[in-house]
Protein backbone atom coordinates (compact mmCIF):
# COMPACT_ATOMS: atom_id res chain seq x y z
CA UNK A 1 0.00 0.00 0.00
CA UNK A 2 1.49 3.58 -1.43
CA UNK A 3 1.77 6.60 1.38
CA UNK A 4 -1.04 8.20 0.16
CA UNK A 5 -3.54 4.73 0.22
CA UNK A 6 -2.43 4.16 3.77
CA UNK A 7 -2.89 8.08 5.02
CA UNK A 8 -6.70 8.12 2.99
CA UNK A 9 -7.28 4.70 4.82
CA UNK A 10 -6.53 6.42 8.19
CA UNK A 11 -8.73 9.90 7.05
CA UNK A 12 -11.71 7.58 6.09
CA UNK A 13 -11.84 5.90 9.46
CA UNK A 14 -10.25 8.30 11.65
CA UNK A 15 -13.29 10.07 14.08
CA UNK A 16 -14.00 13.57 13.25
CA UNK A 17 -15.51 15.71 15.83
CA UNK A 18 -17.95 18.28 15.27
CA UNK A 19 -19.31 21.05 16.92
CA UNK A 20 -22.86 21.97 17.38
CA UNK A 21 -24.16 25.56 18.72
CA UNK A 22 -27.28 24.93 19.82
CA UNK A 23 -28.48 28.78 20.58
CA UNK A 24 -32.07 29.13 19.50
CA UNK A 25 -32.33 25.74 18.00
CA UNK A 26 -35.32 23.62 17.99
CA UNK A 27 -33.99 20.16 19.76
CA UNK A 28 -35.93 17.74 18.04
CA UNK A 29 -35.59 19.07 14.39
CA UNK A 30 -31.50 19.75 15.14
CA UNK A 31 -31.76 15.76 17.01
CA UNK A 32 -32.25 14.22 13.41
CA UNK A 33 -29.13 16.54 12.19
CA UNK A 34 -26.85 15.27 15.01
CA UNK A 35 -28.01 11.59 14.37
CA UNK A 36 -26.68 11.68 11.41
CA UNK A 37 -23.44 12.55 12.34
CA UNK A 38 -23.30 10.56 15.41
CA UNK A 39 -23.76 7.46 13.00
CA UNK A 40 -21.91 8.43 10.38
CA UNK A 41 -24.72 8.24 7.83
CA UNK A 42 -23.21 11.61 6.44
CA UNK A 43 -20.20 9.43 5.15
CA UNK A 44 -20.57 7.61 1.98
CA UNK A 45 -18.81 4.30 3.51
CA UNK A 46 -21.99 4.03 5.95
CA UNK A 47 -23.55 0.69 7.23
CA UNK A 48 -25.06 -0.05 10.26
CA UNK A 49 -21.92 -2.74 11.09
CA UNK A 50 -19.32 -0.31 10.15
CA UNK A 51 -18.44 1.92 13.22
CA UNK A 52 -17.69 4.82 11.67
CA UNK A 53 -19.65 7.53 13.72
CA UNK A 54 -18.15 10.83 14.80
CA UNK A 55 -18.21 13.13 18.07
CA UNK A 56 -20.96 15.48 18.32
CA UNK A 57 -20.24 18.12 21.06
CA UNK A 58 -23.06 20.55 21.39
CA UNK A 59 -22.84 23.75 23.11
CA UNK A 60 -25.40 26.60 24.83
CA UNK A 61 -27.76 24.06 25.62
CA UNK A 62 -29.33 26.01 27.80
CA UNK A 63 -30.28 28.41 25.27
CA UNK A 64 -32.57 25.47 23.01
CA UNK A 65 -35.81 27.35 21.57
CA UNK A 66 -38.82 25.35 21.83
CA UNK A 67 -41.64 25.77 19.19
CA UNK A 68 -45.21 27.66 20.43
CA UNK A 69 -46.18 26.62 24.31
CA UNK A 70 -44.12 23.21 24.17
CA UNK A 71 -42.25 24.55 27.70
CA UNK A 72 -45.44 23.65 29.19
CA UNK A 73 -47.32 20.91 26.96
CA UNK A 74 -44.41 18.31 26.40
CA UNK A 75 -44.35 16.15 29.28
CA UNK A 76 -41.39 13.59 30.20
CA UNK A 77 -42.58 10.38 31.20
CA UNK A 78 -40.62 8.23 33.77
CA UNK A 79 -41.75 5.10 36.03
CA UNK A 80 -39.68 4.01 38.83
CA UNK A 81 -40.92 0.30 38.59
CA UNK A 82 -43.51 0.21 41.69
CA UNK A 83 -47.27 0.72 42.08
CA UNK A 84 -48.09 4.22 41.42
CA UNK A 85 -44.55 4.77 40.52
CA UNK A 86 -45.74 6.84 36.98
CA UNK A 87 -44.65 10.58 36.83
CA UNK A 88 -44.95 12.75 34.02
CA UNK A 89 -42.23 15.64 33.95
CA UNK A 90 -42.94 19.44 31.50
CA UNK A 91 -40.31 20.24 29.87
CA UNK A 92 -39.29 23.08 31.45
CA UNK A 93 -39.40 21.32 34.34
CA UNK A 94 -36.77 19.14 33.64
CA UNK A 95 -34.70 21.74 31.73
CA UNK A 96 -34.99 23.75 35.25
CA UNK A 97 -33.16 20.60 36.47
CA UNK A 98 -31.10 19.73 34.19
CA UNK A 99 -30.12 22.01 31.18
CA UNK A 100 -28.73 18.95 28.75
CA UNK A 101 -31.46 16.41 29.35
CA UNK A 102 -34.09 17.58 26.50
CA UNK A 103 -31.25 17.68 23.66
CA UNK A 104 -30.04 14.31 25.20
CA UNK A 105 -33.36 12.72 25.12
CA UNK A 106 -34.21 14.02 21.49
CA UNK A 107 -31.52 12.88 19.66
CA UNK A 108 -31.56 9.38 21.75
CA UNK A 109 -35.13 9.40 21.09
CA UNK A 110 -34.49 10.14 17.42
CA UNK A 111 -32.47 6.99 16.59
CA UNK A 112 -33.61 3.23 16.16
CA UNK A 113 -34.00 1.26 19.43
CA UNK A 114 -30.98 -1.31 18.93
CA UNK A 115 -27.67 -2.11 20.67
CA UNK A 116 -25.35 0.39 18.99
CA UNK A 117 -27.84 2.86 20.51
CA UNK A 118 -26.23 3.89 23.84
CA UNK A 119 -22.65 3.38 22.14
CA UNK A 120 -23.92 5.98 19.97
CA UNK A 121 -24.98 8.35 22.86
CA UNK A 122 -21.34 8.02 24.52
CA UNK A 123 -19.83 10.32 21.21
CA UNK A 124 -22.44 12.88 22.13
CA UNK A 125 -21.01 15.53 24.64
CA UNK A 126 -23.19 18.88 25.73
CA UNK A 127 -22.39 21.21 27.49
CA UNK A 128 -25.12 23.61 29.01
CA UNK A 129 -23.06 27.03 28.23
CA UNK A 130 -20.05 28.16 26.20
CA UNK A 131 -17.30 26.77 28.01
CA UNK A 132 -15.96 23.59 26.94
CA UNK A 133 -13.12 21.92 28.45
CA UNK A 134 -9.36 22.88 25.88
CA UNK A 135 -8.78 19.19 25.47
CA UNK A 136 -12.32 18.49 23.75
CA UNK A 137 -12.12 22.06 22.10
CA UNK A 138 -8.69 21.53 20.48
CA UNK A 139 -10.25 17.73 18.32
CA UNK A 140 -12.97 19.80 17.25
CA UNK A 141 -12.37 20.09 13.32
CA UNK A 142 -15.91 21.04 11.94
CA UNK A 143 -19.26 23.25 12.62
CA UNK A 144 -22.57 21.76 12.34
CA UNK A 145 -24.61 24.77 10.31
CA UNK A 146 -27.61 25.80 12.38
CA UNK A 147 -30.77 24.89 11.38
CA UNK A 148 -32.66 28.59 12.19
CA UNK A 149 -31.21 32.05 12.88
CA UNK A 150 -30.87 33.02 15.82
CA UNK A 151 -33.16 36.60 16.46
CA UNK A 152 -31.92 39.74 17.18
CA UNK A 153 -33.52 41.20 20.03
CA UNK A 154 -34.74 44.80 19.09
CA UNK A 155 -32.56 46.42 22.35
CA UNK A 156 -29.48 44.72 21.14
CA UNK A 157 -29.93 46.41 17.92
CA UNK A 158 -28.28 50.32 17.97
CA UNK A 159 -30.76 52.94 17.98
CA UNK A 160 -29.60 55.17 15.29
CA UNK A 161 -30.46 51.61 13.22
CA UNK A 162 -33.62 51.50 14.54
CA UNK A 163 -34.60 54.83 13.58
CA UNK A 164 -33.11 54.75 10.16
CA UNK A 165 -34.43 51.86 9.46
CA UNK A 166 -37.47 51.80 6.74
CA UNK A 167 -41.08 52.27 7.87
CA UNK A 168 -44.63 51.03 6.53
CA UNK A 169 -46.64 52.28 9.46
CA UNK A 170 -47.49 56.39 9.29
CA UNK A 171 -49.32 57.62 12.58
CA UNK A 172 -52.67 59.49 11.83
CA UNK A 173 -52.50 63.21 11.57
CA UNK A 174 -54.29 63.20 14.86
CA UNK A 175 -52.43 61.16 16.53
CA UNK A 176 -51.26 61.72 20.17
CA UNK A 177 -47.73 59.91 20.69
CA UNK A 178 -47.23 57.38 23.41
CA UNK B 1 -94.26 81.60 32.28
CA UNK B 2 -91.75 83.68 30.66
CA UNK B 3 -89.23 82.75 33.51
CA UNK B 4 -89.53 79.05 32.28
CA UNK B 5 -88.28 79.98 28.53
CA UNK B 6 -85.74 81.78 29.61
CA UNK B 7 -84.26 78.90 31.58
CA UNK B 8 -85.16 76.85 28.51
CA UNK B 9 -83.16 79.64 26.97
CA UNK B 10 -80.31 79.32 29.01
CA UNK B 11 -79.80 75.72 29.00
CA UNK B 12 -80.29 75.61 25.01
CA UNK B 13 -77.15 78.45 25.27
CA UNK B 14 -75.11 75.93 27.54
CA UNK B 15 -75.48 73.12 25.07
CA UNK B 16 -75.25 75.62 22.44
CA UNK B 17 -71.84 76.81 23.66
CA UNK B 18 -70.45 73.83 24.52
CA UNK B 19 -71.21 72.27 21.12
CA UNK B 20 -70.01 75.96 19.19
CA UNK B 21 -66.76 74.99 21.41
CA UNK B 22 -65.81 71.95 20.11
CA UNK B 23 -65.35 73.45 16.47
CA UNK B 24 -62.31 74.85 16.39
CA UNK B 25 -61.33 76.88 13.48
CA UNK B 26 -57.45 76.69 14.32
CA UNK B 27 -55.40 73.78 13.05
CA UNK B 28 -55.70 71.37 16.11
CA UNK B 29 -55.35 67.87 14.00
CA UNK B 30 -51.99 67.40 14.36
CA UNK B 31 -49.25 64.71 15.70
CA UNK B 32 -48.50 65.82 19.03
CA UNK B 33 -46.48 64.52 21.73
CA UNK B 34 -47.30 64.81 25.71
CA UNK B 35 -45.03 66.93 27.84
CA UNK B 36 -45.19 66.55 31.14
CA UNK B 37 -43.66 69.32 33.22
CA UNK B 38 -43.65 70.63 36.41
CA UNK B 39 -43.12 74.28 37.81
CA UNK B 40 -43.36 74.49 41.44
CA UNK B 41 -46.54 72.43 42.93
CA UNK B 42 -48.32 72.93 39.45
CA UNK B 43 -47.72 70.26 36.78
CA UNK B 44 -47.97 71.22 33.29
CA UNK B 45 -49.33 68.76 30.94
CA UNK B 46 -48.63 70.09 26.98
CA UNK B 47 -49.48 68.47 23.82
CA UNK B 48 -46.44 69.97 21.52
CA UNK B 49 -47.17 69.44 17.93
CA UNK B 50 -44.25 67.04 16.60
CA UNK B 51 -43.37 66.29 13.06
CA UNK B 52 -44.15 62.42 12.30
CA UNK B 53 -40.77 60.23 12.78
CA UNK B 54 -41.96 58.05 9.72
CA UNK B 55 -42.90 60.46 7.12
CA UNK B 56 -39.39 60.02 5.67
CA UNK B 57 -39.01 56.83 5.77
CA UNK B 58 -41.98 55.68 4.71
CA UNK B 59 -42.41 52.71 1.96
CA UNK B 60 -45.24 52.21 -0.25
CA UNK B 61 -45.75 50.05 -2.82
CA UNK B 62 -46.78 52.69 -5.44
CA UNK B 63 -43.43 54.24 -5.13
CA UNK B 64 -41.43 50.80 -5.70
CA UNK B 65 -41.82 50.11 -9.70
CA UNK B 66 -40.55 47.22 -10.03
CA UNK B 67 -43.62 45.73 -7.16
CA UNK B 68 -46.12 43.56 -9.50
CA UNK B 69 -49.18 45.46 -9.03
CA UNK B 70 -51.76 43.53 -6.11
CA UNK B 71 -55.38 43.70 -7.55
CA UNK B 72 -57.24 45.78 -5.28
CA UNK B 73 -60.14 44.84 -3.30
CA UNK B 74 -61.90 46.47 -0.84
CA UNK B 75 -59.47 44.20 1.81
CA UNK B 76 -56.15 45.27 0.80
CA UNK B 77 -54.11 47.90 2.21
CA UNK B 78 -50.73 49.20 2.12
CA UNK B 79 -49.16 45.94 3.77
CA UNK B 80 -51.14 43.80 1.21
CA UNK B 81 -49.78 45.75 -1.66
CA UNK B 82 -46.08 45.60 -0.15
CA UNK B 83 -46.44 42.01 -0.30
CA UNK B 84 -43.85 41.24 2.70
CA UNK B 85 -42.44 38.00 3.97
CA UNK B 86 -42.96 39.65 7.52
CA UNK B 87 -41.78 36.60 10.40
CA UNK B 88 -42.26 37.05 14.07
CA UNK B 89 -38.64 37.91 14.50
CA UNK B 90 -38.58 41.24 12.11
CA UNK B 91 -39.04 43.07 15.00
CA UNK B 92 -37.80 46.33 13.34
CA UNK B 93 -41.00 46.49 11.44
CA UNK B 94 -43.21 44.87 14.34
CA UNK B 95 -41.82 47.32 16.56
CA UNK B 96 -43.49 50.29 14.31
CA UNK B 97 -47.04 48.90 15.66
CA UNK B 98 -46.81 49.20 18.66
CA UNK B 99 -46.79 51.24 21.59
CA UNK B 100 -43.71 52.13 23.36
CA UNK B 101 -45.76 49.86 26.11
CA UNK B 102 -45.60 47.35 23.42
CA UNK B 103 -49.48 46.64 23.30
CA UNK B 104 -50.42 46.58 19.61
CA UNK B 105 -52.40 49.73 18.11
CA UNK B 106 -55.87 49.38 17.13
CA UNK B 107 -56.87 49.21 13.22
CA UNK B 108 -57.91 52.47 13.20
CA UNK B 109 -54.54 54.03 13.90
CA UNK B 110 -52.47 51.50 11.81
CA UNK B 111 -54.69 51.87 8.91
CA UNK B 112 -54.49 47.63 8.31
CA UNK B 113 -56.69 45.51 6.71
CA UNK B 114 -58.57 43.41 8.87
CA UNK B 115 -56.50 40.13 7.89
CA UNK B 116 -53.40 42.18 8.10
CA UNK B 117 -54.14 43.53 11.99
CA UNK B 118 -54.87 40.11 13.36
CA UNK B 119 -51.72 38.88 11.61
CA UNK B 120 -49.07 41.60 12.60
CA UNK B 121 -51.25 41.58 16.01
CA UNK B 122 -50.39 37.70 16.41
CA UNK B 123 -46.70 38.38 15.47
CA UNK B 124 -46.28 40.99 17.76
CA UNK B 125 -47.47 39.05 20.49
CA UNK B 126 -45.38 35.70 19.51
CA UNK B 127 -42.15 38.21 19.16
CA UNK B 128 -42.86 39.95 22.62
CA UNK B 129 -43.65 36.16 23.73
CA UNK B 130 -39.89 35.31 22.30
CA UNK B 131 -38.90 38.06 24.61
CA UNK B 132 -37.66 40.09 21.07
CA UNK B 133 -38.92 43.50 22.02
CA UNK B 134 -38.25 43.58 25.66
CA UNK B 135 -37.64 47.34 25.84
CA UNK B 136 -41.12 47.71 24.49
CA UNK B 137 -42.90 46.01 27.85
CA UNK B 138 -44.90 48.30 30.86
CA UNK B 139 -42.27 49.78 33.06
CA UNK B 140 -43.03 47.17 35.96
CA UNK B 141 -41.19 45.02 33.48
CA UNK B 142 -37.89 43.24 34.63
CA UNK B 143 -36.53 44.09 31.12
CA UNK B 144 -34.57 40.70 31.05
CA UNK B 145 -36.42 37.59 29.57
CA UNK B 146 -34.64 35.40 31.52
CA UNK B 147 -36.28 36.86 34.77
CA UNK B 148 -40.15 36.07 33.84
CA UNK B 149 -41.56 33.33 35.28
CA UNK B 150 -41.25 29.68 35.12
CA UNK B 151 -41.61 27.93 31.69
CA UNK B 152 -41.82 31.91 30.34
CA UNK B 153 -37.77 32.27 30.81
CA UNK B 154 -36.84 29.55 28.71
CA UNK B 155 -36.42 30.43 24.47
CA UNK B 156 -39.54 30.41 22.62
CA UNK B 157 -39.60 30.28 18.55
CA UNK B 158 -43.37 30.56 16.83
CA UNK B 159 -44.07 29.00 13.28
CA UNK B 160 -46.57 31.84 11.36
CA UNK B 161 -48.26 29.07 10.09
CA UNK B 162 -49.78 28.76 12.21
CA UNK B 163 -51.48 32.21 12.29
CA UNK B 164 -54.98 31.66 10.23
CA UNK B 165 -54.94 27.92 11.39
CA UNK B 166 -58.17 26.91 13.39
CA UNK B 167 -56.45 24.01 14.72
CA UNK B 168 -53.11 22.81 15.27
CA UNK B 169 -52.92 19.33 13.99
CA UNK B 170 -51.12 17.06 16.29
CA UNK B 171 -49.15 14.51 14.81
CA UNK B 172 -51.64 11.69 16.27
CA UNK B 173 -53.84 13.31 13.71
CA UNK B 174 -52.66 12.24 10.14
CA UNK B 175 -53.66 8.55 11.52
CA UNK B 176 -57.19 9.27 11.76
CA UNK B 177 -59.75 8.19 9.03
Amino acid sequence: MSAAKRVQQWATFARTWHIFDCKWQDPYLSANVIKKYLMGMHKPIYHPMNDCGDVVVCINSRDIALRGDDWRQRAYFHHTGYPGGASWTLAWEVHNKDPTMIIKKAVYRSMKGNLQRRHTMQRMLIYPGEEVPEDIMQNVTNQIRQLRPVPTRLDHIPEDEVKKYPKVMEYPEDYVLK
Amino acid sequence: MSFLTRANCLAKNVILSTFVRSISTTKHLQLKELHERKEGSTLIVEGVTVPSPHTELLIRAEKIKDLAPVEKTEHTCYMCALDLDVKHTDVLILSQFVRTDGCMLPRRITGLCRRQQKKVGKMVSMAQKAGLMINLTPSYCKKDPRQRYAYKKFNTYFDENTIFMKKIPKPVDKFKR
